[in-house]
Order: C-alpha cells, then sequence, then structure tokens
C-alpha cells in the first residue's frame, strides 16, 4: 500500500487526464476497434449482420478483385507520386525561402504574414478560388496567353486536361504546405549560434559552403519533422482531391484516401464498407512505414 | 553587412525573389476579391483583376439573402467550442503528464501521442455508426467531440512540453505553501503557459473553421450548415455564379485571417518555441 499522501496524489493525477482518457475511450478506441474488426468482414451498413471473411477484404484491394484491385493500384500510384513530389517540393521551395527571409531586415514580419495565408486559408474556399483562376476561361489561361505563351494554356483547363490535372493539384498542395515548412526552417536558422558563422567567415568559407557544412546539417531533424509531417498529410489528406476533381478526369487524380472515401460513402448498398476499413488500415500502415525509412534515411546522410 | 557593396546587390536580388513568392501567396485570394466585387455580367467577362464596376451588391446578397449570416454563427459555435474543449481538457491532462506522479503516466502520454499517425479516414465510418447510436449525428456537439478528440496528440505534446519547461521551483514553493494542484495548476500554470495555450488555440480554431469532410458525411439539416458546407451548397446549385462563390469564400476566409493576423505574434513564438525543444 502507498502512503496515503501518495494515493492522493494518484487520484489527483488521474482526475486531471480523466476528461481527456474518456473522450478517447469513446470517440477514439471504440472507432479504431470497430474499423479493425469490420475490415475482417463485408458489410452495406444496412443488413443486421456482417459476413466475415477473414482477409478477403485485404487481398481484394491488393490483387485478387480484378475491378477494385486495379484502381487502388492506380490510386497508390498517384498517392505516391503526391506524396514524393509534394514533400521534396516543399522543402525546396521552403528553405531558401525561409534562408531569404532570415536575411532581410525591412518588411519580415509582413513577408512573413503574406507567405503563411495559404495556411491559414487551406480548405474549400481556396480550393474554390484554385478552380476559378484555373477554368478554361480563367486567369492563369488568360496570363499565359496575354505573354504569348498560348501553347502552355489548356483550352479544357488545367483540372480538366488529363496531361494536367494531377500535377496542378501537386502544386495546389505544395502551395498550401510551403508556410508551416517556412516556419520551422526559420526557427530553426534563427536558433543557430551567430559566433558560429562568424568563425566560418573568418576562416574563410563562403556563402554556398557555409550554408552546406553548418546550416544545413544543423536543419536536418527539421527536415525530417517536416518530411515526416508532408508524408503523413498527403497519404491521409484528399480534401483537395475530393472538392476539386473528385477523381476526375476518369481517374487522373484518384488517390487512396479518395478511394477509401468512396467506398465507404458512396456506394449505396453494396457491401464494401469492411473494405473501406482495410483500405484505411493499409494507408496507415504505408503511412508509417514510409516515415520510418524517410527518418532514418535521412539521420544517416546527416 | 562585411563584404562593402556586394550585400545590396544580394539583398536586391533576395528581395525581388521575396516579392515574387508573396505574389504567388497572394495570387487565388487577389481573384476571389476581384471575383467578389464584380456582378453577375462582369465576373463572366473575366480576365482583368480590378473590378471596371466594383459593387458591394453581391458580398450583401450572398450574406443576407443565402443566409451565410447564420452559417458564420454555426460556424463560430463549432470553433469556438472545439477551441475551448481542447483547451480546457487537454491543458489539465497535460499538467498532470507533466507534474504529478502517478503509475502509468508514461504510458497514456505516449499512447496519446502516437495516436498522431492514425488517419482519420480510417475512423470516418464507425464515428457516424457510433454518433447515429449514440443520437448525436448531425447534432454540432457531433461535430465538436470528434474534432476536440483529433486534436489530442499534437495538443498534449505541445501543452506538457510547455509545462515542463516552467521551473519545478514554482511547483515545490507553492506546495510548501499549502497550495493544492488545482490551485497551482489555475493560478501559476496556465497563465505562465498562455502564449503556448494561444498557439494551440490557433492551430485548433484554423483547421477546425476550414473543416469539411467530417462535417459532409455527418450534417444533413441545411439549419446546422457551417459556412463550408454552405459554400459547397452555394458551388454546386443550379447556376453556380462564380462572383456569389467568391464572395461566399470570401466570408469564409477573412475571419481566420484576422484572428491569425491578431493572434500571429503569439503564434509564431510558440511554433518556433517547439522546433527549440
Amino acid at each position: 500500500m502507498p502512503r496515503p499522501g501518495k494515493a492522493r496524489q494518484w487520484l489527483v493525477g488521474y482526475a486531471f487526464i480523466a476528461p481527456a482518457v474518456v473522450l478517447f475511450l469513446v470517440m477514439g478506441l471504440y472507432t479504431l476497434g470497430y474499423s479493425v474488426t469490420l475490415s475482417f468482414a463485408k458489410w452495406n451498413g444496412f443488413s443486421p449482420s456482417w459476413d466475415w471473411v477473414g482477409l478477403d477484404n485485404y487481398r481484394d484491394i491488393l490483387y485478387a478483385d480484378p475491378r477494385l484491385a486495379p484502381d487502388v493500384w492506380n490510386a497508390a500510384v498517384h498517392t505516391g507520386a503526391a506524396m514524393v513530389v509534394v514533400a521534396g517540393g516543399t522543402v525546396l521551395i521552403a528553405l531558401p525561402l525561409a534562408v531569404l527571409l532570415n536575411s532581410i531586415r525591412r518588411l519580415r514580419g509582413t513577408l512573413r504574414s503574406v507567405f503563411f495565408l495559404p495556411y491559414v486559408t487551406t480548405g474549400i474556399a481556396v480550393y474554390y478560388a484554385w478552380r476559378y483562376v484555373l477554368e478554361p476561361d480563367g486567369a492563369v489561361n488568360m496570363v499565359l496567353r496575354s505573354l504569348g505563351l498560348g501553347s502552355l494554356a489548356r483550352p479544357q483547363g488545367f483540372l480538366g486536361d488529363p496531361d494536367t490535372a494531377l500535377g496542378t493539384l501537386i502544386v495546389i498542395m505544395i502551395w498550401g504546405s510551403v508556410p508551416v515548412a517556412m516556419l520551422l526552417y526559420l526557427a530553426g536558422l534563427q536558433a543557430i549560434d551567430p559566433s558560429l558563422m562568424e568563425a566560418a567567415s573568418i576562416d574563410g568559407a563562403g556563402g554556398v559552403r557555409r550554408l552546406r557544412h553548418i546550416t544545413w546539417p544543423l536543419l536536418v531533424p527539421i527536415t525530417v519533422a517536416i518530411l515526416l509531417l508532408s508524408v503523413r498529410d498527403t497519404m491521409q489528406g484528399f480534401q483537395i482531391f475530393l472538392i476539386m476533381t473528385n477523381g476526375g478526369p476518369a481517374g487522373h487524380t484518384d488517390v487512396l484516401g479518395l478511394t477509401a472515401y468512396q467506398q465507404a460513402f458512396m456506394q449505396s448498398m453494396s457491401p464494401t464498407l469492411g473494405v473501406a476499413s482495410a483500405l484505411g488500415w493499409l494507408i496507415f500502415v504505408a503511412a508509417l512505414v514510409l516515415a520510418v525509412l524517410n527518418a532514418r534515411l535521412l539521420r544517416g546522410t546527416r | 553587412m562585411r563584404a562593402g557593396r556586394r550585400p545590396s546587390a544580394a539583398m536586391t536580388v533576395a528581395y525581388v525573389a521575396l516579392a515574387l513568392y508573396a505574389a504567388v501567396s497572394l495570387y487565388p485570394f487577389a481573384w476571389m476579391v476581384s471575383a467578389a466585387f464584380k456582378d453577375r455580367l462582369e465576373v463572366l467577362e473575366g480576365g482583368h483583376l480590378v473590378p471596371r464596376r466594383p459593387t458591394l451588391d453581391t458580398l450583401v446578397d450572398t450574406w443576407g439573402r443565402l443566409n451565410f449570416f447564420d452559417y458564420f454563427l454555426n460556424s463560430v459555435k463549432v470553433t469556438g467550442l472545439t477551441v475551448l474543449g481542447v483547451l480546457v481538457i487537454y491543458s489539465l491532462a497535460s499538467y498532470a503528464f507533466a507534474m504529478i506522479e502517478f503509475p502509468g503516466r508514461r504510458f497514456i502520454f505516449w499512447f496519446f501521442v502516437a495516436l498522431l499517425f492514425v488517419p482519420s479516414i480510417t475512423v470516418l465510418l464507425p464515428l457516424t455508426i457510433l454518433e447515429n447510436r449514440l443520437g448525436i449525428l448531425g447534432t454540432h456537439l457531433g461535430l465538436v467531440l470528434p474534432f476536440v478528440n483529433g486534436t489530442a496528440p499534437l495538443t498534449v505534446l505541445m501543452l506538457t512540453n510547455a509545462f515542463r519547461a516552467i521551473p519545478g521551483e514554482l511547483h515545490d514553493a507553492a506546495r510548501a505553501d499549502g497550495a493544492g494542484e488545482v490551485r497551482i495548476f489555475l493560478k501559476v500554470y496556465l497563465p505562465l503557459a498562455r502564449p503556448t495555450l494561444i498557439t494551440v488555440a490557433v492551430l485548433t480554431a484554423v483547421p477546425t473553421w476550414n473543416e469539411y469532410v467530417l462535417s459532409r458525411v455527418s450534417l444533413n439539416d441545411e439549419s446546422r450548415y457551417t459556412l463550408p458546407l454552405a459554400l459547397e451548397a452555394l458551388a454546386s446549385g443550379n447556376v453556380p455564379q462564380n462572383n456569389e462563390i467568391m464572395a461566399g469564400s470570401l466570408i469564409l476566409v477573412v475571419p481566420v485571417i484576422v484572428l491569425f493576423l491578431a493572434l500571429q505574434r503569439y503564434f509564431v513564438n510558440g511554433l518556433m518555441g517547439a522546433v527549440k525543444e
């Protein structure tokens, strides 16, 4: 038996975490358990009982179902491409932006606020604004034509053209994820001891060498964090795809999250809810594996 | 700058590059504002950013006739309750994780944080089924509870770090004066953690205000719509008008932009503080 004081302290501790734990037990654990269980069954959401099918849903998704599996792989390829390009693009834009922002005095705060707008507003309103400027008669086509780059303009609109739809969405995703990455890099840069830089330039190290040998190694942990968040968001996020193209034109912008969403909510009476759950867990596993690999690889290069 | 004249040329390049990216950041907003101040006919002409016959009618119409004021209030309610819930529930829990010894503390803490990687799509369907059984599907409470729970991993991580960063002597001194944990929490730790609390509030409010997917699959009753759903309904109507859609979009984004600008000092410092740890 612990001392009475100790026991009291424990009770106080449990009382403090109780609301959070109760909310999690109801909203979190129950739904997670339900989702795992459902992934081993076929159900349409209405019939009174589930048909247990073991691992069939997972098999169907990966290879067995001749209609579903190719769709999933198509979506997986798009998801993979988006993941790599969004993660890489975000770092390649956010890092120089942060370095530049860190090098100036005047307007730094104003520019930082402006750069942050895409993060604050990410959602349906901004996606509609992008859709509006990307329309066949939209501002982007107009600008291209007036610059004499009419051959780059897309008469069907950038989202209606199968060749440009996915690429366009990826650009918008990078646009939306640069702000937080830039801010994290900026924080990293400001945490670097200025005397270190001073010493290096006295020793004759130029700007590029200082960037490569001092700044970059110190920013690797931040880069790891940015890539982790980016991989997670691209694997799981499908809101932009749902709102802007819903997978179109003709499946050219299908991604895994969207496929899972459609299996869960858009199949009316077909028993696809188990498949939707199984796909959700496959996405979870893939995101986790990629995140771990990512972190390992980058830490190795330091 | 040490290297004589050269930095000024470098500075010019820096400012030009930064200005270019500022234009890229602002691009869709510029057109959003432009279309929101155009009338039905002018928005069809397209092509020019500055409206030739600027009008407030589109915004006034969208706000009044299309009931955006009601949807705005719904959004304020859902976002406000979510932020309040997050701050109360997770500041209590994080304080316990940081300051109070009890069995299972580390395990429960890491359990909360590990949830960061569970995709929301996996639980979306069971969530609607559960809420249907509880009778809260389609209500604002049915949105607030999962929104609060969804912020748990990041919020617990940030607030626990913030409480740990406060010198422990304060805790010991307050205990020696006979203050209980609730008092220490309310009078000493909560005020000192204010910057992090504000960061958490902004990080919660922004995605909640913009949330679309869960709202889409759970809200049916139009009178309970939040702004994102109202905007979608507007855009998928019979004859969607770009000027009205952009006016609705503007009504949706302006409050978060104002909120962010008002609180950005705390928000930026809080995020930067998180990096340094």
